[in-house]
């Protein structure tokens, strides 16, 4: 690589390299930040229900009787001596307190109804784990004391249940649920990726060149402005796509992780699908590289070229939530020539394993276009005398 | 070496150099001078290529600049402005290599002469140092390395000691004086005449883009009888010296 593009390629991708900020912020942080977020979320919403269901600690009010034995059989429930339950459980001593009704044995032998309240806090999530906990004993029970009514009537406990329902899913289902997850999350994902992770380098080699002042020796070296452009374009695509590789590791290490957090949907995606993913992502980030630069080669400084590049981050966050409920399946032909949404949709394909010749085609030849036109106007930019020389 | 032929240049309304024309031969050094907008840099910038004339050329080793200017780019070296503009991570060595490899000099041409240079100017101990926290003693030496690393014949100075303390400008001044053992042609744009008359052999006086005088230093004070040539300077571009 000793053509002059490459030079420069070279030398301003070890520039930013050496960039703490930068290596930091677009590359560091994307693949930490979300295993970090997700497994703490994950791990105390799991944590909570753990301690809850391992001692299940209730108040019992109302008589001895074969249910309180019942209950206290549990391994994981604690029947806990209350003065005054409905304070313990307000302040969470107890997760809930169960009530029995006046003569509450006697009903039952007598084939009575017989009832009971429980007491529980509606606003902690304990108390409502705990809840379930204690239900399903005491439909246990009920289901125990029907069997012994029936048993003593002589009739078998199958007539409670002249239809059995079972549910099978079928085998895709699963899978499909991790696709619509990826459906709506990665495009999103990859379009904010693309906006903001060149952006900290495009701003540096346009604005920056031109704040420290290297850019007239560097305007009457061998280079022409085309092959000075051509390198930066590329270092700072490769920055971008850096970022966008590191943060869906990111995004992959945190799904992996923290099952709790995200469901087992299965997010399996065919190699080819990947292969024309990845492929997608590193042309999203190329079309935002080279309107990223053109915009801070016009800008004087680092600060206008932050200012300039904010509403590229709003159109580029707008098409992203835009396209999060986008349904491919539905979509117009029409769509895959709007710009950025078509490029949303063809990763909705990808992702559910379908190949349009028709819709790739569109869509590349777009993007192609979009890369093309950024270069020119970034290179137009590079031309303009009154640009370069602005003061 | 060099031949400015009637050099114009034109922004919108505002004409910053007007029909300017002379020679820089060898080993000469000609003080271009000039208050304030008078078109210093932007005659200068015509002359490195970083700007098209709107009229008239140069010619630079008799290479015309218009018709050829990447390979009058290859004889040129530029040094512009008090700041220094180099990569504050990296090294010494790095930013003048860059400079050098963007020069199309080939490895060891590059490393021999970023040797040289090293020794030359004093840099030896901190050349593999990144440029970031240098004084700005150093960073003007690394600037200077950088623009002569391809061993350009010509070299344009835009007020390269502007904003420089005494110690810093005597390096640029040196090195201004080495350029001429060397045998470059050099320009050099000033606005203080004081610094002219100790450095050039001849001086250009350009007011508001035109050309108000081309000689000798030694001409320009016998034509004004050892009056202060602070003071010819101020009558010609019009005694404005507020
Ligand atoms: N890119 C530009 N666009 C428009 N006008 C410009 C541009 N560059 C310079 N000018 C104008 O041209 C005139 C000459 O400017 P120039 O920078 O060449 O002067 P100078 O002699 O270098 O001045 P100084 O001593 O301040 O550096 C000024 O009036 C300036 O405003
Ligand atoms: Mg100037």
């Amino acid at each position: 690589m000793n053509s002059l593009w490459g030079i420069v390629f070279k030398k301003e991708l070890k520039d930013l390299f050496r960039d703490k900020k930068t290596v930091i912020t677009s590359i560091i942080l994307p693949l930490v930040l979300f295993p970090i977020i997700f497994g703490l979320m994950g791990k105390s919403a799991k944590s909570s229900v753990e301690k809850v269901t391992k001692e299940v600690k209730i108040a019992y009010v109302g008589e001895d009787n074969s249910l309180k034995k019942f209950l206290a059989s549990a391994p994981n429930i604690k029947i806990i001596n209350s003065k005054d339950y409905q304070e313990d459980v307000k302040k969470g001593d107890v997760y809930l307190a169960v009530v029995v009704g006046d003569r509450f044995e006697e009903k039952l032998s007598q084939d009575k109804m017989a009832d009971i309240k429980i007491i529980y806090d509606s606003d902690s999530g304990d108390s409502q784990t705990a809840m379930s906990v204690v239900r399903d004993m005491i439909n246990a029970y009920k289901e125990e004391v029907v069997k012994n009514r029936l048993l003593s009537k002589g009739i078998d406990v199958s007539i409670l249940n002249p239809i059995e329902i079972k549910d099978e899913p079928l085998k895709k289902e699963k899978a499909n649920e991790g696709a619509l997850v990826l459906n709506m999350l990665l495009p999103l994902y990859l379009l904010i990726y693309a906006v903001t992770g060149p952006m900290a380098a495009a701003i540096d080699l346009g604005a920056g060149e031109k704040e420290r002042g290297t850019l007239e020796p560097l305007l009457t070296t061998q280079a022409s402005r085309m092959q000075l452009l051509f390198g930066k374009l590329c270092a700072i695509s490769v920055m971008g796509i850096i970022g966008t590789t590191s943060s869906l590791t990111g995004l992959m290490i945190a799904f992996k992780n923290s099952p709790d957090f995200f469901g087992s949907a299965n997010l399996s995606l065919s190699v080819g699908s990947i292969a024309l993913i990845g492929l997608t992502a590193i042309v999203l980030n190329m079309i935002f590289a080279s309107v990223e630069l053109a915009v801070s080669i016009y800008a004087k400084s680092f600060k206008e070229a932050q200012t300039y590049l904010t509403p590229i981050t709003v159109v580029g966050m707008i098409a992203a939530y835009g396209t999060f409920m986008l349904d491919v399946k539905n979509a117009s032909i029409m769509l895959f020539n709007v710009p950025l949404v078509n490029i949303a949709l063809i990763l909705k394909e990808f992702i559910i394993g379908v190949y349009n010749p028709l819709h790739i085609s569109i869509t590349f030849a777009w993007a192609i276009v979009y890369i093309l036109a950024s270069i020119l106007f970034a290179r137009y930019m590079f031309s303009r005398e009154d640009v370069i020389f602005r003061t | 070496m060099i031949e400015v032929m009637g050099l114009t240049k034109k922004f919108k309304e505002v004409t910053a150099v007007d029909n300017i024309s002379f020679k820089v031969n060898k080993g000469e050094i000609v003080g271009l001078l000039g208050e304030n907008g008078a078109g210093k840099t932007t005659t200068l910038r015509m002359i490195s290529t970083m700007l098209k004339p709107s009229l008239g050329t140069a010619k630079i080793c008799d290479l015309d600049l218009i018709k050829n200017p990447d390979e009058v780019r290859k004889k040129i070296g530029i040094l512009f402005g008090g700041e220094v503009g180099l990569y504050d991570r990296l090294t010494a060595r790095e930013n003048i290599k860059y400079f050098a490899d963007l020069g199309g000099l080939s490895n060891e041409e590059a490393n021999r002469n970023i040797d040289m240079l090293a020794e030359m100017l004093d840099m030896k101990e901190y050349i593999d140092r990144r440029v970031g926290k240098f004084s700005r003693g150093m960073k003007q030496k690394v600037a200077i390395a950088r623009a002569i690393v391809h061993n350009p014949e010509v070299m344009l100075f835009d007020e390269p000691t502007i904003g420089l303390d005494v110690s810093s400008s005597a390096i640029v001044q040196d090195f201004i004086l080495d350029c001429k053992k060397r045998q470059r042609a050099i320009v050099f744009s000033s606005h203080s005449m004081r610094e002219v008359e100790k450095l050039c052999d001849r001086v250009v006086i350009i007011n508001k883009g035109k050309l108000v005088y081309e000689g000798t230093v030694e001409d320009l004070k016998n034509e004004n009888n050892g009056e202060d040539l602070e003071r010819v300077f101020l009558r010609m571009v019009g005694g404005k010296n507020e």
